[in-house]
């Protein structure tokens, strides 16, 4: 299971973007950054398809009002018809209420364990990459060593000494998601600490972690930033490839992935309602959030926004 | 650059064993243990016993690691519970199947998402940068076991033109001559590829022909191609390079859905039913695989960095 | 205008790419089957599944259908068959090596006597190969997979060779002739002198004596866990069966050709027949429906287009959507289906032990609409320890009539008659706490709740839908089902035997519950009886303990059936529905296939074009 390669390499072009934003100026550069943002046609819409979804999933139950708690096994797998636009999946739920249910559980794990994940990567990443010196050898070896542990086996072994619900898969995947930002921060802060304003407050006596929290994060704001997004599509792909291996969500809880890969059983049979509904709203959401993660680095880009 | 060589080296060590130690306890702290897992549900109290203390189970596990270590260092990968099989053999049997799988998928991602990449870039904003964009947001938004199962429907069963399973001859030179097979598994992976891969060569060049050295370069009246292949190229590639640092890892871990979906058993679904049965041995033997093939895909990503570009040295 | 492009650019990829999704199902033409121009069958085996070991005297690690019925029976032949020409689960003297053994002396005495059959190397089968059998398996109890304690080989008091063809048995007691037969004398594979040996050409000695044993074990144990030379060892050629290996890899691709010795009927027809591995069942599958390699299939029950109209016999196909080639022949194994209750739990113990808090959960559970609506039909219920399919003399009226079929009113009347408040939707309490005929029974605290968990295996559909089910059922009338998924280990490595406070499982599906093999006598006391290894919710009773004995010491069918009525209605574990093993993709022109084995066995012999 590959990590979004873009993130990864990002890293290693951090020293090469050259992030002329002091501290202290925060808003001028927000007006700046959204107008590039605005001006991006792709990302205004992604954005919109975001918002749009996160209005189905979790308004549209009080307008459509289905029983999925019921289990109703004389009506399994009913194509659509009257009383279900998209048809019935193999335990009787009504299609169109189950899916609002696992948007639900995939837009929530997917910005939650963005959250989490960047949180404490950035973090660990700022501090590592500001004191630098041995503790920053010994935090990077620290993330490269849970690097090199195949996913898999973690996920597996979180899965199965704590039973899978919505918040610890939240907790799981944000607990190893948050290398990656951990080493793009740390990439870009160890950039930063060079600079002459940082080392002017160091002279000046103020304390490190003043340093690190009011002049580092601020200006790492973009890339983590860019970074959150893409990490929440790659969370809601995670979830779904869990669900495929059977260490997602227990039913009768659900997300757009479990269905999806329930689905992909059914092919042959051609219950497409099981399918297609499920995966277009994946790819819709993860393509929505690239988008708006796109618009957000052109944003943040100070080279791009002269142009 | 040696003594950073050096240096890299002894911590690349100290990273594999690190990696070995965290799963050798994750390992052991899971509940039940491997006995009642391989043995199934019908094992007696006697047999389980017999089994743990056949495996040294019942010894702490400090202690296990280090006899484990000392198997290690001696070429002995231990024996799989369930599998019947030593490690050893089971990893050269499957290594070679899914480095030629793996390894055929990033040429092929590199082959397409280089020029692709770079065409976009050249022709921003155009039909072809947009189209493109959106095909390789969807390849990447839409999970594997998807796709794959797609693509044999449509040219397996549909279209008929291709055979469903990959090849089932053993070992790897005979794939070569019943190639038809692997085309299917191929493009499955590389499709994930070709969508990071291309969106990143694009950025990358995007960012190099806003350079001050392009613009200096085209007023000296280069052509916009030799800008293209003498400069832009060489410095839009150090990103890919990482990229493909990165991907050993994968090389050598295995597709786990691609294997599944196309019958091709290799390193992946090897790790997946050896963690599904509790097959520690064979858990620990394909993890000290990835972990060595990390370090080493970092550190040659970091080496070739100082190849692509002179500002970088190592001291 | 650079949007609406855009637009344009990125709608007509989707749509290309969604219809090439859309499928019909399409037929292929022609019925001839890909092996039948060679005189080749070609096998799929399960999904993740390769044979592993040779040596039919197999560790309890390496013991499954397919190593045994579809490896190791094909070229070592069992002393006693168990499978019958209609396909039910009975004993098949044609197919054995040795007559119906003889009961003697009040039933403490067994002879019997061999049929003349050849080894490969010009050895007979004589009655030495028993006794090396029964010394090895005297010697290695804790290496075999089908030993009990207590029972085969340590209820024999002396194994003798009256002659070359017939074996003597002194038993220390008089038991069941069929349970005897079935689950003691069914464990013997008889072995050639070729492997009494300690190293090639150094003679062991195990079959006249035991302590010769240890050694020789060493020695076969060593030869069967290197896979790589199963085809080419001199020891694993030694075969009595009608095939022998030509070629065996690792990964499961397995070739057998038949053994021009052999002594049986009837002699194969077939060049060969291959072995085919499959990762998944999707992927074989796709393989199947291509219709270039299987002659012998697989079809996931998911893929099953149209449910099997309800009240038909269990193994009649229904439609078949591959009928162009193949013909389906539904496959159910002889075992039982059900998921266990911790009755060594301390805090929800006492209410498993109440008999009809059973009975109330018993009654949730609607196998019938989960056969139709998960297996599309293609699914038994079970009511009792005894299969109902196939069918056999042990099946009991009781069983037939089903105690405890689906009934929320019958769920709700046992719990609301022993002191239960009931609240449908909500959570249900003890009312009436105490020991009396209506009250919530020892043990139970006043206002204690019906709330459990419930671990299932994940990946197995028909077993998600039974589980959700019965929790949706079950929250009707107030027993809430906390349900949670882990991989099938996990549960394996949970629902164990215990008691005490760390003692925390409560109900456990691993989707897999009992088939009768090796013991193909269903006696149960290997599942149900106390201290049993397999026992795993450690349920005990005494009475119960008394009628499984008094099946294995009286022979016929009146012991069974009165244990099986007893078990029926005692009801320690939950029933859950038989699916079948295998919906089996026969190619049109290929015959001999059905009807199938209930044990898993195939008889390639018995397969022609």
């Amino acid at each position: 299971m590959s990590v979004n390669p873009i993130d990864l390499a990002t890293e290693q072009l951090a020293p090469q973007h050259e992030i002329a934003l002091p501290a202290g100026r925060p808003r001028g550069a927000f007006r700046a950054g959204a107008a590039v943002f605005v001006q991006n046609r792709l990302a205004v819409a992604g954005l919109a398809v975001v918002v749009l979804l996160v209005l189905f999933c979790f308004g549209g139950p009080l307008v459509y009002h289905t029983n999925q708690v019921d289990v109703n096994l004389a009506n399994a797998t009913l194509p659509p018809g009257a009383g279900h636009p998209l048809g019935t999946d193999e335990t009787g739920y009504d299609e169109l209420g189950r899916l609002m249910v696992g948007g639900r559980a995939s837009l929530t794990i997917g910005f939650a364990a963005a959250l989490i994940a960047t949180l404490v990567g950035t973090l660990w990443g700022a501090v590592s990459g500001f004191f630098g010196g041995l503790v920053d050898a010994v935090m990077m070896r620290v993330v490269d060593a849970l690097l090199a542990i195949p996913i898999l086996f973690l996920l597996l072994y979180l899965v199965t000494i704590v039973r899978p619900s919505v918040t610890v898969m939240i907790v799981v995947l944000g607990l190893t998601a948050w290398l990656i930002p951990a080493r793009l921060v740390r990439g870009e802060s160890l950039t930063l600490r060079m600079r002459e304003y940082v080392q002017a407050v160091r002279m000046m006596g103020g304390s490190s972690w003043r340093s690190v929290l009011r002049h580092i994060l601020p200006n790492v704001a973009g890339t983590v930033i860019v970074n959150a997004t893409f990490q929440v599509a790659d969370a809601i792909l995670l979830i779904a490839y869990l669900g495929y291996l059977g260490l997602g969500i227990s039913p009768p809880a659900t997300d757009w992935g479990g269905m999806l890969s329930k689905g992909t059983n059914f092919i042959f049979p051609n219950y497409w309602w099981l399918i297609y509904p499920a995966g277009i709203l994946i790819v819709l959401v993860v393509v929505a959030v690239n988008f708006v993660g796109d618009g957000l680095r052109d944003a943040v880009e100070v080279r791009l926004r002269r142009r | 650059m040696a003594g950073y060589l050096l240096r890299r080296v002894a911590q690349a060590l100290a990273v594999v064993l690190f990696v070995t130690v965290i799963v050798f306890i994750l390992l052991h702290q899971l509940p039940g243990g491997p006995a009642r897992a391989v043995l199934g549900n019908r094992a007696t109290p006697l047999e389980i016993t017999q089994f743990n203390q056949d495996n040294g189970l019942d010894r702490p596990v400090p202690v296990q690691y280090l006899v484990y270590l000392r198997h290690w260092l001696t070429g002995d990968f231990g024996f799989s519970y369930k599998l019947n099989q030593p490690v050893g053999a089971l990893l050269a049997q499957r290594l070679p199947k899914t480095l030629v799988l793996n390894a055929l998928a990033l040429v092929l991602t590199i082959a397409v998402a280089v020029p692709v990449g770079i065409y976009q870039a050249v022709r921003r904003n155009r039909l072809f940068d947009y189209v493109a964009t959106t095909l390789a947001f969807i390849c990447y938004a839409a999970p594997t076991f998807y796709l794959g199962l797609i693509l044999v429907l449509v040219f397996a069963q549909k279209l008929n033109v291709l055979p469903p399973e990959a090849p089932q001859s053993d070992g790897v030179v005979p794939i070569f001559a019943d190639f038809r097979g692997m085309i299917l598994p191929i493009v499955t992976l590389a499709l994930l590829g070709i969508a990071g891969f291309s969106r990143y060569m694009r950025s990358a060049v995007l960012d190099n022909l806003t350079q001050d050295y392009v613009r200096t370069a085209r007023s000296k009246g280069c052509s916009s191609s030799r800008v293209l292949s003498r400069h832009v190229l060489r410095n839009a590639l150090i990103p890919i390079a990482t990229l493909i640092g990165l991907s050993l890892p994968a090389l050598f871990a295995g597709a786990l859905v691609t294997e599944s979906i196309f019958n091709f058993p290799g390193m992946g679904l090897l790790f997946w039913q050896a963690a599904q049965t509790s097959d520690y041995p064979v858990e620990l033997g394909v993890v000290l695989v990835t972990a060595v093939a990390t370090v080493l895909g970092n550190l040659l990503a970091d080496l070739s960095y100082a190849l692509l570009d002179p500002r970088v040295r190592y001291a | 205008m650079i949007a609406s492009r855009w637009r344009i650019g990125a709608a007509l990829t989707i749509v290309a790419l969604a219809a090439t999704g859309c499928s019909t199902v399409g037929s292929s033409p022609g019925g001839n089957p890909p092996g039948k121009a060679a005189g080749i069958a070609t096998f799929a085996l399960p999904p993740n599944t390769v044979p592993n070991w040779i040596w039919p005297l197999t560790p309890i690690g390496n013991f499954s259908v397919i190593n045994a019925g579809v490896f190791q029976e094909l070229m070592y032949r069992p002393l006693y068959w168990f499978g019958d020409s209609k396909g039910g689960p009975g004993l098949n003297p044609d197919r054995s090596l040795a007559e119906l053994p003889a009961y003697s002396d009040g039933g403490r005495t067994v002879t019997i006597k061999l049929k003349p059959y050849a080894w490969s190397n010009g050895e007979q089968v004589t009655a030495a190969n028993v006794l090396f059998w029964i010394n090895m398996e005297k010697a290695e109890k804790a290496n075999y997979a089908g030993y009990v304690p207590g029972q085969f080989p340590d209820n024999v008091q002396s194994a003798t060779a009256v002659d070359d063809s017939t074996v003597v048995l002194k038993l220390d007691r008089a038991y069941s002739e069929q349970w005897f037969t079935y689950n003691e004398l069914g464990q013997i594979t008889p072995m050639p002198k070729a492997w009494d040996v300690t190293a090639p050409g150094t003679p062991g000695g195990c079959s006249a004596s035991m302590a010769a044993c240890p050694a020789v074990y060493k020695f076969l144990s060593a030869q069967a866990k290197d896979l790589s030379t199963y085809a080419t060892n001199p020891i694993w050629q030694v075969v009595d069966g009608p095939w022998r290996l030509e070629t065996f890899k690792t990964d499961g691709h397995v070739a057998f050709v038949p053994n021009p010795k052999w002594s049986g009927s009837p002699k194969p027809s077939l060049k060969k027949v291959v072995l085919a591995p499959f990762t998944t069942d999707a992927a074989e599958f796709n393989v199947l429906r291509a219709g270039q390699t299987l002659d012998v299939g697989y079809l996931p029950t998911s893929d099953v287009t149209q449910a099997k109209p309800a009240g038909e016999a269990p193994d009649k196909a229904g439609a078949n959507p591959l009928s162009s080639r193949y013909t389906l022949s539904p496959l159910f194994l002889y075992g039982v289906n059900y998921f266990p209750l911790n009755f060594g739990n301390p805090t929800v113990g006492p209410i498993f032990a109440q008999l009809y808090f059973r009975q109330a959960l018993q009654s949730l559970v609607d196998q019938k609409s989960i056969i139709t609506a998960a297996a599309k039909g293609y699914g038994v219920p079970t009511t009792g320890p005894i299969p109902l399919y196939p069918d056999s003399p042990l099946v009991s009226d009781l069983e037939r009539q089903n105690p405890y079929p689906f009934d929320l009113d019958a769920a709700k009347n046992y719990l609301t008659s022993h002191g239960w408040n009931i609240v449908p939707g909500g959570t249900s309490s003890c009312a009436h706490p105490g020991s009396g005929p209506t009250e919530c029974g020892a043990g139970i605290a006043a206002g204690q709740k019906l709330e459990f968990d419930l671990q299932y295996a994940s990946g197995q559909q028909t077993v998600d839908t039974a589980m959700q089910s019965l929790k949706s059922n079950a929250a009707k009338v107030g027993i809430q089902l906390r349900t949670s998924t882990a991989p099938f280990n996990s549960i394996i490595g949970l629902a164990v035997p215990c008691s005490g406070s760390k003692c925390t499982w409560q109900l456990a599906n691993w989707g897999g519950g009992w088939v009768y093999a090796p013991d193909y006598y269903p006696t149960g006391e290997d599942i149900f009886g106390t201290g049993a290894a397999s026992n795993v919710g450690s349920y005990s009773d005494k009475a119960m303990d008394a009628l499984m004995r008094d099946t294995t010491i009286r022979s016929g069918v009146e012991p069974m059936q009165a244990y099986e009525d007893a078990l029926a209605r005692a009801l320690p574990v939950i029933w859950q529905p038989n699916y079948t093993y295998s919906l089996t993709e026969v190619a049109n022109g290929l015959s001999g296939v059905t009807p199938q084995n209930p044990f898993g066995t195939i008889t390639p012999e018995d397969w022609h074009y």
